[in-house]
């Protein structure tokens, strides 16, 4: 449980988790498609020790894919330090390609962000708003357990705790709102959107307000258990394991 | 006729009340969440009493109790003789200023009794004397680092947990050295690599650990690995809280034929009275006294005197060996009724702590299908721990275990017809 942030975890969290956070945002949001209109760009993060992806929109959608080779903006970090500071914004992204695309980027790609970080975190009043409450449950449901894969894969603790995962999908789910899955090989975590029919494990959180607080810290998983509001089931190691990798999250996204 | 399939409402009303005042309302191993209780509503959560081989729970169901409080029962509960034997010792006296020379006599019973012991120590759970095994090792040998084995179980305090355990620092855990199980190549590498570092090798006297089949030590294992410790000056432990005269009387280091420098026992050491205990070779005897160490309750007599007689009973019936056929009893017709409808059921581990997998199915969902059946007709098994055998099970109750088993069988199977 060693409380260390690693800056190349964070990164890697900040690439595939918060800015992925976009994707999830486009699929659930109307105002982000709305926002995006027909127009289309491409945003790569090339950072130097660490994760190199590009957002692609297009047709309302966004589509995260690794390099960033086919980016119409490139925006070089020379550190992942750098490439946090700018998620936290503490420091100016300078784009080393796309010059002319650059209104995309101060337009649009930032109404999106401002409005991703409207849906990770929300005031109380508008968790009050039942489809806002289904539609940021649901997106940041996406990016905790985007999360958990890149702390699996980087973070030292992360890589302990996957080390004893055996192979296999781990479907993770809000019952009747979201699902993604976790697919385990050789002790590394890919997130995946579309769960696989052949799972090795389950962790299922009964509806939206489990899961919002869960995500709070208002409620322990644990306990949770006992209250059948986390069903689990399978090959628990890998549950267990998940849920130590869990409760690293906070200590990056918080 | 069909069984009943038990209900717990009261069991749930009292969960209820429980989570408003404790951490997650059962805690641990005996919770649902340590306990993988696959699906909630299969398990009882709180029992009301026990008798022999049964539990009944809240609800006021009886259950054919596999678990046996997670080792502790193993003469039956309630066991008359032990029972008898910790009411005389009451009423003289339990936890007083002086301690009461029964505690002597236990000790001297231990010595006796087990293979490997020159002294006993007593303390109240296996976590207080797998502590002290490792303390006194790194005392002994003025070494820092502990080899143990993956899967392992040697309790809560810091050293036995992992780095991405609730609570744990790095520092707690920069000495260990985790090892493969029965991997002889691993044991020469790691006494190579940690030349005169090693101060202890802590193991479970064949691999208990969960989710996948229980391991016997394979040949050979043992004697290298006890040679690999004589050579290096490295304190051998052996972690028998579990298996603890379930294999042996003498302590499960002599069923596999060698001897432990430490042997640590608590769960069926008196039949559920409280107290665990440290035996060891006379080298380290100077060590133990050395240590700071001791508790409130750790000299309490009537836990002495339950064990006792549960010592004198275990070797009047020749409990390991009666626990053995029990188990093998059970474990042939489990597998045979199994066979029947079409399921891989794996029994593995030594008989009298059987462990339970159904390998048809890699997840272990059909397993947990099974179990679950097994549980709402009134036989308590758990799906992902080794299981237990007492000596008061008898012929009738396997009967009525195989019984249920059937039963579960056939419905898992038709689900998935």
């Amino acid at each position: 449980m060693a409380a260390n942030i690693d800056q190349k975890t964070l990164a890697y969290i900040n690439m595939y988790g918060v800015l992925g956070g976009l994707v999830a945002l486009c699929d659930t949001v109307p105002e982000a498609r709305k926002i995006l209109g027909r127009s289309g760009c491409s945003v790569g993060f090339a950072v130097r020790g660490g994760p190199q992806a590009t957002l692609t929109f297009v047709g309302g959608r966004c589509i995260l894919k690794e390099g960033t080779e086919d980016a119409a903006i490139r925006i070089p970090f020379s550190s992942p330090e750098k490439f946090n500071g700018m998620i936290d914004g503490t420091v100016k992204p300078i784009p080393s390609k796309g010059f002319t695309k650059i209104s995309f980027l101060l337009g649009k790609f930032q109404k999106l962000t401002d409005l991703l970080e409207t849906y990770l975190r929300p005031t109380e009043e508008q968790l009050e708003d039942e489809t806002f409450l289904r539609q940021s449950t649901t997106i940041m449901f996406r990016v905790i357990v985007s999360a958990v894969a890149q702390i699996a894969n980087h973070d030292k603790v992360g890589q302990f705790s996957a080390s004893n995962i055996v192979d296999g999908a781990i479907r993770m789910e809000i019952a009747g709102l979201a699902k993604a899955a976790l697919i385990a090989k050789d002790h590394e975590l890919t997130y995946s959107q579309k769960v696989p029919k052949n799972i090795m494990s389950y962790m299922q959180f009964a509806d939206v307000k489990t899961a919002r607080d869960l995500f709070d810290g208002k409620i322990n998983s644990v306990a949770a258990v006992g209250d059948g509001l986390v069903r689990i089931g399978g090959m628990i190691s890998q549950i267990d394991n998940v849920n130590r990798i869990l409760s690293r999250v906070e200590l990056y996204l918080r | 006729m069909a069984r009943e399939v038990y209900t717990y409402p009261k069991s749930r009303e009292l969960f209820n009340r429980a989570e408003k005042v404790i951490p997650s309302g059962v805690y641990g191993h005996l919770g649902p969440a340590e306990g993988c209780f696959i699906p909630i509503e299969a398990y009882p959560l709180f029992g009301d009493r026990a008798k022999g081989s049964y539990i009944w729970d809240a609800d006021g169901h009886r259950f054919i109790d596999y678990m046996c409080a997670y080792g502790p029962n193993i003469l039956g509960y309630n066991d008359p003789d032990v029972d008898e034997a910790a009411r005389k010792q009451r009423e003289k006296g339990d936890c007083m200023t002086s301690p009461s020379p029964v505690m002597i006599d236990f000790a001297e019973l231990l010595v006796d009794t087990v293979a490997s012991a020159d002294w006993a120590f007593f303390a109240k759970n296996g976590n207080d004397v797998t502590t002290l095994a490792v303390m006194a090792a790194r005392a002994y040998t003025h070494r820092k680092k502990i080899v143990f084995f993956k899967g392992y179980y040697h309790g809560i305090s810091a050293w036995t947990q992992k780095i991405d355990y609730a609570g744990i620092i790095e520092e707690d855990v920069v000495n260990n050295l985790y090892l493969d199980w029965n991997d002889p190549d691993a044991l020469d590498r790691v006494f190579d690599e940690n030349k005169d570092e090693i101060a202890a090798v802590i193991a479970q006297p064949y691999m208990h650990g969960n989710f996948k089949d229980n391991e016997l030590p394979a040949e050979g294992f043992w004697k290298k690995l006890r040679k690999l410790c004589t050579d290096n000056s490295t304190v051998l432990v052996v972690d028998d809280v579990r298996a603890g005269f379930r294999l042996d009387i003498a302590g499960s280091d002599h069923y596999f034929g060698f001897e432990a420098d430490l042997i640590c026992f608590c769960k069926a050491l008196a039949n559920g009275y409280n107290v665990s205990a440290l035996c060891g070779k006379d080298f380290l005897k100077n060590t133990i006294s050395s240590m700071s160490y001791t508790g409130s309750y750790w000299l309490s007599a009537v836990p002495f005197a339950a064990g006792i007689a549960c010592i004198e009973k275990m070797k009047r019936l020749d409990c390991p060996r009666i626990l053995i056929e029990k188990g093998e009893k059970l474990r042939r017709e489990l597998i045979k009724k199994a066979t029947d409808y079409g399921f891989d059921l794996h029994v593995s581990g030594i008989p009298s702590l059987f462990y339970l997998r159904i390998a048809n199915d890699e997840s272990l969902m059909l397993h947990q299908e099974w179990i679950a059946e097994c549980v709402r007709r009134g036989i308590f098994f758990t799906n992902h721990h080794n299981h237990f055998v007492n000596a008061s099970l008898t012929d009738e109750d396997i009967a009525e275990t195989v019984a249920v088993a059937e039963e579960a069988f056939a419905i898992v199977q038709a689900r998935h017809a």
